[in-house]
């Protein structure tokens, strides 16, 4: 069971059960409207906080710091999931009870975590330039190598096409360009806009949840909040399939579609979705694996995946350059025929017990148990595992019919050597 | 480290048989979990290209291991991810250098699912068909690499560091090496190394060593195992070539620098070398060190760039390398911090720390079932438990990491591979 503490409005502590592990972990989580405007200016924050906090300013000091707490981790990340931003930071460590001699390890973790979220290195009322100076240099090198990972370059660019300038699709690491221009100044407002409006989560394992709602109430004195609501789910509107082709030499092509739901998706569909992806791309006996990978040596890898914030179902694929057009086609083949073909018993009884597996599992890892909490909050439930299982085994062909009903094709992206002909 | 030792000797404990059949079964119960991860492994990988079994010697071609891998999920009657479906496991495998593994994670039907595990490592099945199906397949997998980075950093490092030893082979092999392989090639590989007293079952989460062991007893696998001696080729010293580069599609260049080293004797030589020279790598380049400072403030290089080390049957080295917009720079800081260190001695302070930074992460290691299971495996397939690394990191001295750093680390030798940028101009390194 967890336990919740409402500290201040807008700012909750879950406390997640750990009695299995020997590792704690605190993490707060910031979640705040995401803004073009200031999307660099929020992905440099990240990197700038990660250096080091006002008690702790020099980055190597703050290695060794962790380190004599047994190899202790500490993470800024900062994505956009919907059309929120969510700032997460994290503190890994051993639970007191490994202590070498009884000292206070997660006061400790807590410490550097809340030190880290709440009081970055400043001068002059601003974040150190020096951090932000040297930390463009990191952001820019992140930036200007993400065509290095192929698979995840065609994915980004195949987003790019599909949400336009939409809230969603704001680039959780900014954008290239932009990264020169940006000053210290920038990056405090980013720091004191995202204070004053984000909702803070605050996920606790194996650290205890009184000690840290105290210094989290001390943290937060003095700070004028004004936390903005969460967005609910979006959806970019159906369109005409457009299909986009960069010429690039490599070994493997790279092949992903994107399909969206239209309108906001029906969080009662979630479960009946789960399923459908399953069946689809999600399993090493899903249509995708077994008719286009191991039937037909289409492509290497072939897998579906679904965002219930933005309403966008993702099929991507590694296809040898001359499969291209033949791979997409059996790809729609079958996405048509899940659609509204027929579904074995079988096979929607195997999605279940594959599902089932995954959800009795989530609480395996300490990763995973609060990464579930926070889906379920930006969806704005509360379902636990167990619930969203009983749900999972109800999902009737006709439900997962009816959940990919309204998803329709918006983009195709192909990193490749040599475009598909055209009239495929 | 005594008390800190004794809670994570606790963590690190595990029970363990030997089945009727000769199997080697090792279990670690982790109560409080709801899932059960199971690997079955053998000491059969990538390095693996000649063998003598029961005196019959066998030559394969580069990515054997790889493609059994691949292979053994077949059988006459079908796949067996089709048989996890009606169980609702997760089933994979892997092959490295020295080792496959086949694996499953579940949360209930365990004995059905170790059935299925056990059933389809003691069956193999190869046509000339099924093999030109999986060739097509992994042939993909080949190209998908091919177009990695960081992976073809990893080999080209290995290439200049090996002229003979099969480490420099990628572990899948080449579309051209595996287009040679045939079913007797692949049976000569079962019967060499598939037999239930060369496997080691190793199972972590909500079970015990009894339910597994009655479970495991219940499938029929009985097989000879036979005399298996590895034949690695002659390795010189020296390394293959000091320097080298590739051209690819990447957005900047990418380090790699290498140092070969002796192999060390098998069991507690090896367990030490590895110890030394993991923390070693930390003192070098870690996030704590003056060179990883200055790499990053000065724009040189990102957090990744980092070291590891390699020790597999015949072959020891050590691993540096990164992204950077200035190989050259880089690779000269990195020489002058190795022979800073060599001058003036490692800090007994940072030393400290290193060892306390390995200390958590060998216990991360333990915090869930499949790393659990996995880890217990690896080490025992290395002759040793998790319980004697950690023992290994606490009983290691500065001087110890001293003597690994003059040893090691030498100039004369290291392999320095460069990828760079399709479009600029290759630097003189």
């Amino acid at each position: 069971m967890n336990d919740h503490i409402s500290i201040a409005p807008g700012v909750n502590l879950t406390v997640l059960p750990a009695e299995q592990y020997c590792k704690s972990r605190i993490t707060l989580d910031f979640l705040y409207p995401a803004s073009r405007a200031t999307a660099t200016a929020d992905a440099l924050l990240a990197l700038v906080m990660e250096r080091g906090y006002a008690a702790c300013p020099d980055m190597t000091q703050l290695s060794k710091k962790l380190a004599g707490l047994y190899g202790a981790t500490l993470s800024v990340d900062t994505a956009v999931n919907g059309e929120m931003r969510v700032l997460r930071v994290t503190v890994t460590g051993l639970q007191d009870a490994f202590a070498l001699q009884g000292e206070a390890l997660g006061q400790a973790c807590t410490d550097i975590a809340l030190g880290t979220a709440f009081t970055p290195v400043m001068e002059n009322g601003e974040i150190s330039p020096e951090f932000v100076a040297i930390e463009k240099q990191q952001l820019r090198q992140q930036l200007e190598g993400e065509r290095n990972d192929k698979r995840a370059y065609c994915l980004r660019q195949a987003r790019r096409r599909f949400f336009g300038n939409a809230r969603a699709g704001i680039e959780a690491y900014g954008y290239l360009e932009e990264v020169d221009g940006l000053c210290a100044k920038d990056v405090t407002q980013a720091f004191f806009t995202m204070l004053r409006t984000a909702q803070i989560d605050v996920y606790l394992q194996g650290i205890d949840g009184q000690m840290v709602a105290q210094k989290l109430r001390c943290a937060l004195q003095g700070i004028q909040r004004t936390p903005c609501a969460l967005a609910p789910a979006c959806a970019m509107p159906a369109v005409p399939h457009k299909h986009f082709f960069e010429h690039t030499a490599v070994a493997q092509g790279k092949l992903c579609l994107l399909f969206t739901s239209g309108a906001p998706f029906c969080a009662q569909k979630l479960s009946a979705m789960r399923v459908a992806v399953a069946i689809l791309g999600g399993t090493t006996t899903s249509r995708l694996f077994v008719n286009v990978r191991e039937k037909q040596s289409l492509c290497y890898y072939c897998a579906a995946s679904f965002s219930a914030m933005t309403g966008m179902l993702c099929i991507d694929s590694g296809v040898e350059h001359t499969n291209a057009a033949r791979a997409m086609q059996a790809i729609l083949h079958e996405w048509q025929a899940l659609r509204t073909g027929e579904i074995t018993e079988e096979e929607l009884a195997s999605a279940k017990r594959f599902l089932r597996t995954q959800l009795i599992a989530v609480n395996d890892s300490q990763g995973g148990a609060e990464a579930w909490w926070r889906a379920a909050r930006l969806r704005g439930d509360d379902k636990t595992p167990a619930q969203v299982l009983n749900e999972v085994m109800a999902v009737t062909q006709a439900d997962v019919h009816d959940a990919l009903a309204p998803l329709t094709l918006s983009v195709s992206y192909l990193l490749a050597e040599e475009d598909m002909p055209h009239d495929e | 480290m005594t008390n800190e030792h004794s809670s994570a000797a606790q963590r690190a404990a595990f029970e363990t048989a030997v089945l009727s059949n000769g199997m080697r079964v090792l279990v670690r119960p982790m109560p409080g979990f709801s899932g059960i991860h199971a690997v079955c492994g053998t000491a059969f990988g990538s390095v693996d290209l000649a063998f003598e079994a029961n005196g019959r010697r066998v030559q394969v071609p580069a990515g054997t291991a790889h493609f059994l891998e691949h292979k053994m999920f077949e059988s006459e009657e079908g796949d067996a991810f089709a048989l996890y479906a009606k169980t609702g496991a997760s089933a994979n495998a892997f092959t490295s250098f020295d080792k496959t593994c086949y694996l499953f994670t579940c949360t209930d039907h365990f004995e059905e699912n170790l059935a299925i595990l056990l059933g389809l490592v003691s069956k193999p099945y190869f046509t000339a068909e099924t093999i030109a199906k999986e060739q097509g397949i992994i042939g993909q997998e080949i190209k998908m690499y091919e177009d990695s980075p960081e992976w073809r950093l990893v080999f080209g490092v290995y290439g200049g560091l090996y002229g003979a030893h099969p480490v420099r082979e990628d572990i899948a092999g080449t579309v051209d090496s595996i287009a040679q392989l045939t079913p007797q090639l692949l049976y000569a590989c079962t019967d060499a190394f598939y037999s239930p007293g060369q496997m080691v079952l190793a199972v972590a989460g909500n079970v015990t060593l009894a339910q597994v062991v009655a479970a495991a007893e219940k499938t029929p696998f009985a097989k000879q195992t036979p005399q298996v001696h590895r034949l690695l080729p002659q390795e010189p010293a020296a390394v293959a070539v000091a320097d080298s580069s590739i051209r690819m599609d990447v957005a900047k260049p990418l380090l790699g620098v290498g140092f070969k080293v002796a192999p060390p004797c098998e069991g507690a030589a090896r367990l030490r070398a590895e110890m030394a020279a993991e923390v070693l790598v930390e003192l070098v380049c870690g996030s704590m060190t003056p060179l990883y400072r200055t790499l990053y403030d000065e724009n040189l290089a990102g957090p990744d760039f980092s070291g590891e080390v390699l020790s597999v049957p015949g072959a020891f080295s050590i691993l540096f390398g990164g992204e950077t917009e200035d190989p050259v720079r880089v690779h000269k800081l990195l020489m002058e911090e190795i022979d800073r260190l060599a001058r003036d001695g490692v800090e007994e302070e940072l030393f400290r720390l290193c060892k306390n930074q390995m200390y958590g992460e060998l216990l991360a290691g333990l915090e869930n079932v499949e790393d659990a299971a996995t880890g217990l495996l690896s080490a025992w397939l290395r002759g040793r438990t998790p319980a004697e690394e950690l023992e290994a990191l606490a009983a290691l001295t500065r001087q110890d990491v001293e003597h690994a750093l003059h040893t090691m680390l030498t100039r004369q030798n290291s392999a320095v591979f460069t990828i760079y940028p399709r479009e600029t101009q290759e630097a003189d390194v």
